[in-house]
Parts: structure tokens; C-alpha cells; sequence
């Protein structure tokens, strides 16, 4: 597998604590890792460092892009956000999407801050939404659609701009059980068909199992490490199994 | 125990509690309801003060002053009402987070009212408290204008009795405000249900406003046979208020049609953006800017009125020169009080917006948005909407004035540079006002910490 983000000696404070000690960390193109630990562990800070949202007190962050290696660490601000914009995408807890824009251009808005037409971007949205189970539901209002189908918009939007690493922090910590199992096969196989790679900061031990890999903090180390994962894809849902053919948007 | 003395109860202890995280929160729990309920007690003393000089004097011409007197109210009491209207949502809607909380831990909807109601009384008296010492500071001022060739001195001072009363109003409607606020949104133990349609604007309101105006065009092109000059000021009076009214009614239907028309053609994020904001709440969106529609109606009255009395000449008689003198003193007057509290309001509304949708901007800066596309979007959001109901009041007026004037008028370079002068001000005067608001983005993304969870 080829190293697609790597950090180094990753350190970084906050007054009177250390949230990253020293920590060395490798995602592999492809790979879902969950980062678990307690609260107050780090897995937060270190899910914001590798994607460019903090800046590490010192250590280095590297992305390997198909024309060279990026250094996040030496970014600024500007060039950090267009980073954020065209490299990574997001999945956060309560979606933070714009509930004054319809479903379709909460995700189109995602390709129209890169440069894409209104009429390309709307077009591409709108067959995400439908890979993801939201055909019918795109002129509506996120006040409109339920929890689950929250995420998933936000899903298709982390996606639709061809993110190859997709951050995902407690994506699934709003939902009740049977929900969550939903958003999470939607979330895991749309990564997997596509070949992107997934971080997901999780205090949920379901979540981490369905991960390939699984990385401990405490006290801002890396206490446990599930290695690389087999080759073997994640297993399907039976109730999303048919999805995989649509993910490769 | 009753829901009103458990609330009694309540309120001080969580006033207390939020005391400690003033620094962190204070500016959006308390500071802004504080700030505008100030600068709506201050302006509404300011308002009644000037009026009562009018109403010392008991000689021939003291009627006119009085008439004209009632006519810059008419004109500055719909901006002040929708200020001190935004003020008391605004300090009502401060408490959602909290009030779900105690909805959680067992209270029931009574005390959730009362809460609502005493808290945003409290901050409604505070900041009326201190919107009356600032109008304290500033009455030796205006007691330096002059009228009918004297400063008008201690006649703006209004009586203790009457300061009182000003304050007391303001907490009413305070009060009033946030018991129907909480009518339309009901605070559940799970967080404040979130609306889930787009606010309407419908197409009847037009219909009415049109109606209204016919009305005020007639009654203005039968003023001559009104017979005498008081029931005349009385009537021009009556027809301003209406037309006014008409503005209010139009308003949210004309953006809303104009919104979905950009909507339909935008093709850049911030253009994409302002429209669904517009559209997110037709009604929020004519609150911020309503104002200047007014002052750009007031203004096309002033450049008229100006040029009416420039056009009757004095032939040297004293009062009358003195009466033209003072007309333009109080529609400068009434302009400026127009343009602040428009701006106030446009600056309040903003920031409030702001800090409102602070996880969401923490959020959206972390997916890349950049700061300036948040900025332009929101500035777009309201001044798109400002220079369409500037310029449909100005036509509003135009046709309410020229059944009087005539067309010729209108071409005269007074009317024209007035009009232009008064347009550019209130355009400047809002966009510094936005300005000062949307700066609020950038202390959000600054310390983003406070906005958004980083709790592991």
C-alpha cells in the first residue's frame, strides 16, 4: 500500500496539557483507520493537524499528491484551506451543513468553491445523492430530511469533489443505533468503492470494528496499533449492498 | 409550585451561572440585546424629546410646527418600532440552548415562557436604563439646535415621569415579543425545533400595498379641496404613514420575487448563497434593510419638500423664512435619526447572524470556504435587497408627490442632488454598518475553539 498521508514527531499543546506527544502516524491510500481513545486522549487534535485545520507546535505532516510531496506543516492559511477544498472532505457530527440551501447545493457548493459550473456541479451532486440513497429528496431543505439522511448529504459532499482523504469525526455520535449502522455502511462503502482513504475519530467501539484499521491514543500517544489492513473489503450490510455499483460516481 | 415562581427562581441562578462565562458568551447572550435595546430607548427619547418642543409654543404658528412635527414621527416611528421589534427577538432568541436544557431537566413550558419573558425584560431594562443616560449625555446637544431662530436649550429635556414611561414601554414590548416569539417555536427537551420550510412572503401583501397606495395618491390629489392647512398637513401626514405601511406590506413579497430570480441565475457560490439567505426568511431580510427603504421615501420628500419651499420664496417676511429655515433643520434631523437606526439595526442584525451561525462558519472554514466568500455572501444577502427597496421606495414617493408638484420639479438640481446625496449616505452609512457586523467572522474563525467541539 503507498503512504498517502504521513506524520512525524507530531507535537502540540494547549495551556497545561500536551495533546499530541511526539506521535508518528501513516494512513495508506485506501485504508479506513479509526482513531479511538478517551476524551481528552488527542484523537481530535490529531484528526485536525493531518488535515491542515491546526497547526502542530512542531513535527511534520506529509502528503503525497500524484505530482510531489506536500508539506502541510510550511502551508499557510490560504493555500491550506484550497488544500482542505480540493484534497480532503469532511464528515462532522451534526453535518454542519447550510440549512438555508437544499440538499442538491449543499453538495454542489462543494464543487462550485472549486472553480466547477453551477449546471456540472449540480449535475454531479445530484448523482451522488442518488448513489447514496437520496434520488427524490434533492430539492429538500435539510429542516426536511432525517438524521441519517443528514449525513449522508454531508457524506456525498466530503465526496463529490473527488477528495482522495475523507475526515470524519464522530460522524455517526447524533444518531440513534439503527441509523448510525446505516450512515456508517454508506459512509465506509462510498470510501471503498472509490478508492479513498478514510479517517474516522470515533468513541464508538461498532464504529472501530468496521474499520480495516484501528489506532489507540492516550494522553496524546499512540498506545495500540491494528497494523495495515488484509485486503479483504469491508463487509456489506445486506440492507446497502446494492449501493456498491453506484458509489463509483 | 407555580411555573411563574419556579421561574422567579430560576432566573437569577442561571444569570448567576452564565455570569462566570461572561467573556466567553456575554457578547451574544447579553451584550447585543443590551446594545440595541439601548439605542432604541435612546433614539425613541431623542424622538420624544425633539416632538415636545413643538408642543411649547401656543402661538399662530405653532400649529404647523406641531402639524409638521407629527409628520418626521410618522416617519421615524415604523424604523424605531422595527428596531426595538428586532431587539426583543433578538434577546428572546439568545435563550433557545439554555431553555431545552431545562426542558430536559424537567420544566415544564410555563416556566420556559416565564423565563423567556423575565430574561429578556431584565436585558430590555438594562439596556433601556442605559440607552436613557446616553440620552442624558446627549440632550445638552441637541438642546444647541435652533428653531425659529433660538436653540431650543431645556425644551428637548423630557420630564423624569416621561424618561420613565419611555423605559417602561420599551420592556412591554420586550416582554410582549418574547412570549409570541416563543408561540412560533416550541423548546422541546431535545433543543429547539428547527423550522422546517422557508418563511413565505405572499403574493396578497402586494395586492394590499397597491391598494394602499392608490389610496394615498388619491387623497393626496384632492388636498387642495381639504380647505384648511392643518387638515391638509394632517392629510399628507396620513398619506406618508400609509405609504409606509405599503412599504412594509410589499417589501418581503419583492424580495422574495427578486431572490428567486437570482437564485435562478447564480452562478457563483456567494451569489448562490446571498439568494437562499433572502429567501431563508423574506420578512428577516426587509427587517435589516426596511429602514433605509423608508429613509430613501423620506429622502424623495425632502429633495420635493425642499424645492417646494424654495419655490414659494419669503418676500422678506420674517416667519416664513425662518418656517423654510426650520423645515429643512428638522427633515436633516429626521434623516439622521433614519440612518441610525437603520444602520443599528443592520449592524446589530448581523453580528447577531453571525454569532448565531458561528459552528456552522467554524465548520465551513474548515472545509476549505474562504472567509472572503463568507463575507461577500452575507454583504451580498443585504445589500442586493437595499438597493432594490431603495429604489422602488423612491418610486413610491415619486408617485405619491407628483399628483402635487408636477414632473417639472423633479428636474430641478436641488431634488436631484438631494436625492442623490440622501441615497449615498444611507447606501454608505449600511454597508459600514454590515461591515462592522460581518467583522464578527473573523473573530469566530480566530478562536473557532469556542465554537466547535474539540473536546478529545
Amino acid at each position: 500500500m503507498n503512504a498517502i498521508l504521513h506524520a512525524q514527531q507530531l507535537t502540540k499543546h494547549y495551556p497545561g496539557s500536551i495533546a499530541l506527544d511526539h506521535v508518528d502516524f501513516t494512513a495508506n491510500s485506501g485504508e479506513s483507520i479509526a482513531i479511538i481513545g478517551p476524551s481528552g486522549s488527542g484523537k481530535t487534535t490529531l484528526l485536525h493537524c493531518l488535515a491542515g485545520i491546526l497547526a502542530p507546535d512542531a513535527g511534520a505532516i506529509t502528503l503525497n499528491t500524484p505530482s510531489s510531496p506536500l508539506r502541510l506543516d510550511t502551508l499557510g492559511d490560504a493555500a491550506l484551506s484550497r488544500l482542505r477544498r480540493e484534497e480532503f472532505g469532511f464528515v462532522f457530527q451534526q453535518g454542519m451543513l447550510l440549512p438555508e440551501l437544499t440538499a442538491l447545493e449543499n453538495v454542489a457548493l462543494a464543487l462550485m468553491l472549486n472553480g466547477t459550473d453551477r449546471s456540472t456541479s449540480e449535475s454531479r451532486a445530484a448523482e451522488w445523492l442518488g448513489a447514496l440513497g437520496l434520488a427524490g429528496m434533492e430539492q429538500r431543505r435539510l429542516g426536511e430530511l432525517s438524521g441519517g439522511q443528514v449525513q449522508r448529504v454531508a457524506i456525498a459532499r466530503a465526496q463529490v469533489t473527488g477528495a482522495r482523504v475523507v475526515f470524519a469525526d464522530e460522524p455517526t455520535g447524533a444518531l440513534d443505533s439503527a441509523t448510525s449502522k446505516e450512515v456508517l455502511d454508506v459512509l465506509l462503502h462510498s470510501v471503498a468503492a472509490n478508492g479513498r482513504t478514510l479517517l474516522v475519530v470515533t468513541h464508538d467501539p461498532t464504529v472501530a470494528a468496521r474499520c480495516q484499521r484501528v489506532v489507540e491514543l492516550r494522553d496524546g500517544r499512540i498506545v495500540a496499533d491494528s497494523g495495515s489492513p488484509s485486503p479483504a473489503p469491508p463487509r456489506l450490510a445486506p440492507a446497502t449492498a446494492n449501493f456498491k455499483g453506484a458509489f463509483n460516481v | 409550585m407555580s411555573s411563574l415562581s419556579m421561574a422567579l427562581r430560576l432566573t437569577p441562578y442561571l444569570a448567576r451561572s452564565n455570569g462566570s462565562s461572561f467573556r466567553e458568551t456575554g457578547l451574544r447572550d447579553a451584550g447585543l440585546p443590551i446594545l440595541a435595546f439601548g439605542t432604541v430607548t435612546a433614539l425613541l427619547l431623542t424622538v420624544a424629546g425633539g416632538s415636545q418642543v413643538f408642543w411649547s409654543w401656543s402661538d399662530d404658528i405653532a400649529s404647523t410646527y406641531q402639524a409638521l412635527a407629527v409628520v418626521a414621527m410618522v416617519l421615524l416611528i415604523i424604523p424605531l418600532l422595527t428596531l426595538g421589534a428586532s431587539a426583543a427577538r433578538l434577546a428572546a432568541r439568545r435563550r433557545d440552548d439554555r431553555l431545552a436544557s431545562l426542558r430536559l431537566l424537567g420544566a415544564n413550558s410555563g416556566t420556559v415562557v416565564w423565563m423567556t419573558v423575565i430574561e429578556s425584560t431584565v436585558l430590555a431594562a438594562v439596556g433601556a436604563l442605559a440607552g436613557a443616560g446616553l440620552y442624558a449625555c446627549t440632550a445638552p446637544f441637541l438642546g444647541l439646535i435652533q428653531f425659529r431662530g433660538q436653540a431650543i436649550g431645556s425644551h428637548a429635556w423630557l420630564s423624569v415621569p416621561s424618561i420613565l414611561g419611555c423605559v417602561l414601554a420599551v420592556c412591554v414590548l420586550a416582554a410582549a415579543s418574547a412570549a409570541l416569539g416563543l408561540r412560533k417555536v416550541m423548546v422541546t427537551p431535545l433543543g429547539v425545533r428547527t423550522r422546517q420550510t422557508a418563511d413565505g412572503a405572499h403574493w396578497v401583501r402586494g395586492l394590499i400595498a397597491a391598494a394602499v397606495v392608490v389610496v394615498g395618491v388619491v387623497a393626496m390629489g384632492m388636498l387642495s379641496s381639504f380647505g384648511a392647512f392643518i387638515v391638509i398637513v394632517a392629510v399628507m401626514g396620513g398619506c406618508f404613514g400609509l405609504a409606509l405601511l405599503a412599504l412594509n406590506l410589499m417589501g418581503p413579497w419583492i424580495l422574495r420575487l427578486r431572490a428567486l430570480s437570482q437564485l435562478k441565475h447564480a452562478k457563483r457560490p456567494e451569489q448562490l448563497l446571498a439568494a437562499r439567505t433572502v429567501l431563508e426568511s423574506p420578512k428577516e431580510s426587509w427587517r435589516q434593510v426596511g429602514g433605509v427603504a423608508m429613509t430613501s421615501f423620506v429622502g424623495v420628500f425632502v429633495g420635493v419638500g425642499m424645492a417646494v419651499a424654495d419655490s414659494m420664496g419669503t418676500n422678506g417676511d420674517t416667519e416664513a423664512t425662518l418656517l423654510v429655515r426650520d423645515i429643512n433643520t428638522g427633515v436633516m434631523i429626521t434623516l439622521l435619526g433614519s440612518f441610525l437606526m437603520v444602520a443599528c439595526s443592520a449592524g446589530v442584525n448581523q453580528a447577531a447572524a453571525v454569532l448565531d451561525r458561528a459552528s456552522t462558519l467554524v465548520a465551513l472554514d474548515r472545509v476549505g470556504m474562504p472567509r472572503k466568500l463568507m463575507v461577500a455572501a452575507r454583504v451580498k444577502a443585504v445589500m442586493s435587497p437595499l438597493f432594490l427597496v431603495a429604489g422602488i421606495s423612491a418610486a413610491a414617493a415619486a408617485v405619491l408627490v407628483l399628483p402635487l408638484t408636477g414632473a417639472a420639479l423633479l428636474t430641478q438640481p436641488v431634488v436631484i442632488l438631494t436625492i442623490g446625496g440622501v441615497f449615498a449616505a444611507g447606501f454608505l452609512l449600511v454597508r459600514l454598518a454590515v461591515a462592522a457586523g460581518t467583522a464578527q467572522i473573523s473573530q469566530v474563525l480566530a478562536r473557532p475553539e469556542r465554537y466547535a467541539s474539540m473536546d478529545s
